[in-house]
Order: C-alpha cells, then sequence, then structure tokens
C-alpha cells in the first residue's frame, strides 16, 4: 500500500484515494460489476471528475514549479514517485564495453530509489533492472554514468503472453510515448511522457480502435469492456493529464483490472480540453512491444543503422 | 446470451475448424460467426486476440477488420486495410504513395514499437523461425510480404492474399508494424548476406501499426 501513502501527496491524487481503496478491497480474481457501481456511484460527481479510478498519481507538478531543463527540478516531480509504482523487470541495452563499464552502471543504479536488483549481461550489452523506479529516472541515471541507453523490453518474464506495449504520438505538433506494462493480472504500469501539447488540463483515455484513418475521430468510444468500468467511468479513462507552459506533461502510475493483452491494436488520445466526449486531439495505435528477453536487436539490417543512433523517426527519404 | 456466450467460448477453443456441429440450431448455411454474434450487444465483441486467454466470456470471431495508417520522415504515406473471413485467408489492401516508382519490400515486423526505430520493431515476424522468402514461398517468414510495386506517379497499390497473417489469435498481426523499404525484396534469391534475413530491401520508408477498427 505504499503507493497509496504517496498518493496522497497531490490535491488530485488524494481525492482518487477513496475510489483506489474501494477497488483494492475487491475480490481480485471474480470482477463483479455490482459492487464497483456502489462505489463508483456514492461519490459526488465532481469527485469523479477529479479522480480517476485506479490512477492513482500523477507526477507532474504545478507549472510554476517545473522546469524539466534545470538540474535542480529535474529529480524532483521523479522522486515523489520512487515506491510508488510496484515493481517490475526492465531491460535497456547500455553502450558497455567493458568490466569497468559494467560496475560503474551496476553503481549508479543501486543508488536510484526503487532499484532492487541489477542484472548485466556485457556480452548483449543489456541491463535488466528489477525494481519500482519509473522509466524515465532510471533512463537519466544510465545517461549521468555518460553512456547511450535505450529501452528494450518490460515485463514479467513468462507470465503473460502480451506484458507490454507502447503507444507513440509522432507530431507533427504532440509527440509522445505512453508505456503499459502488465504487473499482475489486475494491475498494470503507465508511464507516459509529451511535449508540444498547449500549457493546461487535458484528458486521455485509450479508446477502442486504432483506426487513425481520420486521425482521433476514427477511434471510436473509449474502452469500456462490458464486464469491468461502468457507463460514467469506462476502464480506457485515463483522467487529466497537467502540461506545463513549456507543454510537456509526465505521467507515472498504476489502473488497476487494466490488461495490456486487451490493448494492442486499441489507441491512447489526447483530448484538447478535459472533456472527452470531444473528438480527441490525436491518438496512436498501441503497439506490441518486446518484454524481458524478447529482443536484443541491435543492429538494422535493411540499412546498417545501429541502436545508438536509432530514433523513432529514423526513416529515408524516398528519392521522389 | 449465456448460451451464445458459451457457443463462442467453445468455437475459440476449438482447434479445427468443425464448427456447424456446435452450433446445431443455426441453419448449416447460415455463418455460424454471424449468428452468434448478432445476438451480442455492440460493446460486449472483443477482437482482441490475446483476450482468449484473459477474458472467455464474450469473444467472437467474426470478418475481422484492422487497419494501420503507414507514415515516414518523407512523403511516402498510405493506409493498408487487412480482413479476414473467419479462419480464412487475410485480404491485404494497400494503397501507399509518394514511392519512387518500381518495387519496394513490404514486411510485417514482429513489434509495433518504433521508439528505437527499425530495432524495437524486431525482425520480420517470424513465429516459425525460417528464413526469409517470397509471400509464395514454403520456407519464409509470416511477415513476407514481397514487393508493392509503386506506377510512374509514385503510387502503389495492391491487394494481398495471404494465410499466415491472421487477425486474431496469438500470431496476429495486430499491434504489429507494417514497414514498406525503399529497395526491392529479393525474396532470399538476392545472393547478398542480407538476402536471408531481409531480402536486401534498403531502409525503411514509412510504417504502422496494425490497429484494431469497427466491423
Amino acid at each position: 500500500m505504499a503507493f497509496l501513502r504517496s498518493a496522497t501527496k497531490t490535491a488530485i491524487a488524494a481525492s482518487a484515494l477513496p475510489a483506489a481503496f474501494a477497488f483494492s478491497s475487491l475480490s481480485p480474481s471474480s470482477p463483479n460489476p455490482k459492487p464497483e457501481n456502489l462505489v463508483f456511484l456514492s461519490p459526488s460527481s465532481s469527485l469523479l471528475t477529479s479522480a480517476r479510478f485506479g490512477l492513482v498519481k500523477n507526477l507532474t507538478q504545478p507549472p510554476s514549479s517545473l522546469s524539466m531543463d534545470t538540474p535542480t527540478s529535474n529529480q524532483k516531480p521523479i522522486s515523489q514517485d520512487n515506491g510508488a509504482l510496484p515493481e517490475i523487470l526492465t531491460e535497456f541495452m547500455v553502450d558497455m564495453k567493458c568490466e569497468g563499464c559494467v560496475n560503474s552502471v551496476r553503481n549508479k543504479l543501486q543508488t536510484v530509489n526503487g532499484v532492487k536488483n541489477v542484472e548485466v549481461d556485457l556480452a548483449n550489452q543489456v541491463v535488466r533492472i528489477l525494481g519500482s523506479s519509473p522509466v524515465k529516472t532510471m533512463t537519466e541515471a544510465l545517461e549521468l554514468t555518460g553512456r547511450n541507453a535505450r529501452l528494450i523490453g518490460q515485463g514479467i518474464p513468462e507470465d503473460f503472453l502480451v506484458s507490454a506495449s507502447v503507444a507513440e504520438f509522432k507530431g507533427p505538433d504532440i509527440f509522445g510515448v505512453v508505456r503499459f506494462a502488465q504487473v499482475n493480472m489486475e494491475l498494470a504500469r503507465i508511464e507516459a511522457s509529451f511535449s508540444g501539447m498547449s500549457p493546461g488540463k487535458h484528458g486521455w483515455s485509450i479508446n477502442e480502435f486504432g483506426d487513425l484513418t481520420k486521425g482521433a475521430a476514427s477511434t471510436g468510444k473509449v474502452f469500456n469492456p462490458t464486464n469491468q468500468g461502468t457507463e460514467q467511468e469506462p476502464l480506457g479513462d485515463l483522467g487529466t493529464l497537467d502540461v506545463d507552459e513549456k507543454g510537456d506533461a509526465f505521467f507515472s502510475g498504476t489502473k488497476q483490472k487494466l490488461r495490456v493483452a486487451d490493448l494492442i491494436g486499441r489507441s491512447v488520445v489526447l483530448f484538447g480540453t478535459e472533456d472527452k466526449s470531444d473528438k480527441g486531439l490525436t491518438a496512436a495505435v498501441i503497439a506490441r512491444s518486446a518484454g524481458v528477453g524478447e529482443n536484443y536487436k541491435k543492429i538494422c539490417t535493411c540499412d546498417g543503422t545501429i541502436i545508438w543512433e536509432s530514433s523513432n523517426n529514423d526513416f529515408v527519404a524516398s528519392k521522389v | 446470451m449465456q448460451a451464445a456466450a458459451m457457443a463462442a467460448n467453445a468455437i475459440l477453443t476449438a482447434t479445427t475448424p468443425t464448427l456447424h456441429p456446435l452450433l446445431s440450431p443455426l441453419p448449416p448455411n447460415h455463418s455460424s460467426f454471424h449468428g452468434v454474434s448478432l445476438k451480442l450487444p455492440r460493446q460486449s465483441f472483443s477482437f482482441s486476440l490475446a483476450a482468449k486467454k484473459l477474458q472467455p466470456p464474450f469473444v467472437v470471431a467474426a470478418s475481422k477488420k484492422a487497419v494501420a495508417v503507414l507514415k515516414g520522415t518523407s512523403s511516402v504515406e498510405g493506409v493498408v486495410t487487412l480482413s479476414q473471413e473467419d479462419d480464412g485467408p487475410t485480404t491485404v489492401n494497400v494503397r501507399i504513395t509518394g514511392l519512387t516508382p518500381g518495387p519496394h519490400g513490404f514486411h510485417l515486423h514482429e513489434f509495433g514499437d518504433t521508439t528505437n526505430g527499425c530495432m524495437s520493431t524486431g525482425a520480420h515476424f517470424n513465429p516459425k523461425k525460417l528464413t526469409h522468402g517470397a509471400p509464395e514461398d514454403e520456407i519464409r517468414h509470416a511477415g513476407d510480404l514481397g514487393n508493392i510495386v509503386a506506377n510512374a506517379d509514385g503510387v502503389a497499390e495492391a491487394t494481398i492474399v495471404d494465410s499466415q497473417i491472421p487477425l486474431s489469435g496469438p500470431n496476429a498481426v495486430i499491434g504489429r508494424a507494417l514497414v514498406v523499404h525503399e529497395l526491392e525484396d529479393d525474396l532470399g534469391k538476392g545472393g547478398h548476406e542480407l538476402s536471408s534475413t531481409t531480402g536486401n530491401a534498403g531502409g525503411r520508408l514509412a510504417c504502422g501499426v496494425v490497429g484494431l477498427t469497427p466491423i
């Protein structure tokens, strides 16, 4: 219940507490819509709009206190989250060439709050981290060692058919990555970062279709499997993102009853305001991503790019 | 409703398509899948392959559809729609514009994740662990969809019918990435070092994740 205690640190999360607590007291093995309905109907509607069930906390600070470029504030929103996320395995490919590098990477990671165990495979340049730290914290720690690091897999090995997925927003205005990782049958971790948004509050959701032929307009309704969620509070409702004055937003949290395998091929939608009945601003398909140990690909055989040079935009130009 | 759900469940767990005996009340020439789906409310559909494992009650396989919107950094873009009736082959309709005239390799990769470019998409989708080949070859990756040919205007339109890329089940294409390449895929026969893995099709021009779409 560590995540519940830390959840009280923000006003938004504090209002989520009753709902989250009620959820955790339900029988996890037999989802039954009846008790959920009772829970959902009892809080006032104003509480409902700010408290999205199970989304326990939102990392983002109020805009005035957040400036991600300065070293002092860099760690602040993240440390708040340490210990708040459930444990998971995260694999990075790290540019290490010798035993010395292995030690420096290992030592650095062991200072990170929430990191429980670090395994290093020098031959494959893979670092496997067990712990509750957000991806952003671990990536920053690895980069502080002066080495390139890329997340290559997430999840709990052998346990789930699909344990990790990712949705990428590729512009032209809004860029971002949303990662979903299954922690157990009843809980998924959600981590997201966005840039290029307009400052203020933006709703976001998982929508039922991953059809981007008309952008967000063709993604259907907020994902709401009939045996979970309710009319008022669909399972796919992710609440509200707070975007700072630079247009950036970060999110790190968990959601009850979310099953990563059920999300593949659906979409994440960002809205212009908190109102999710509006058509969304933009959307991205939720794609399969590698679980732990599933993808050690380091060189793109098609064009010789190596992983350190890669980005999500490394396309060659067509010579028309 | 209960009976329909159970029947649907039974269909999904059956490994061979002996479906009609399970649904004997329906006329034999009527599609069993449509018969079931009509009785269910809209929201109860679950197209997801993996839902089969986790969420049995209302999984119904009917005619299935998916779509991918392909984009790159250049002017290359397109839409690929996929459809499959029951357990039949998947029909892939491709329309991609902005290409150089001529053939371009067209592949399905294991993951739809492009956060690390072409590395995080993994290799060509290859559940049978075979070498690269042509779509009509016995030995091929499931994701080897051959070449699409752009006309003088740079537009490639193609219809591919393939039985190795289902829209449901463990090898479903949903959530994986479709990639169109710079060069022609040599279909494993080019004698190049890369022929047996990628068909030596050069860099990526555009890609898109296969997403679920309304039926």
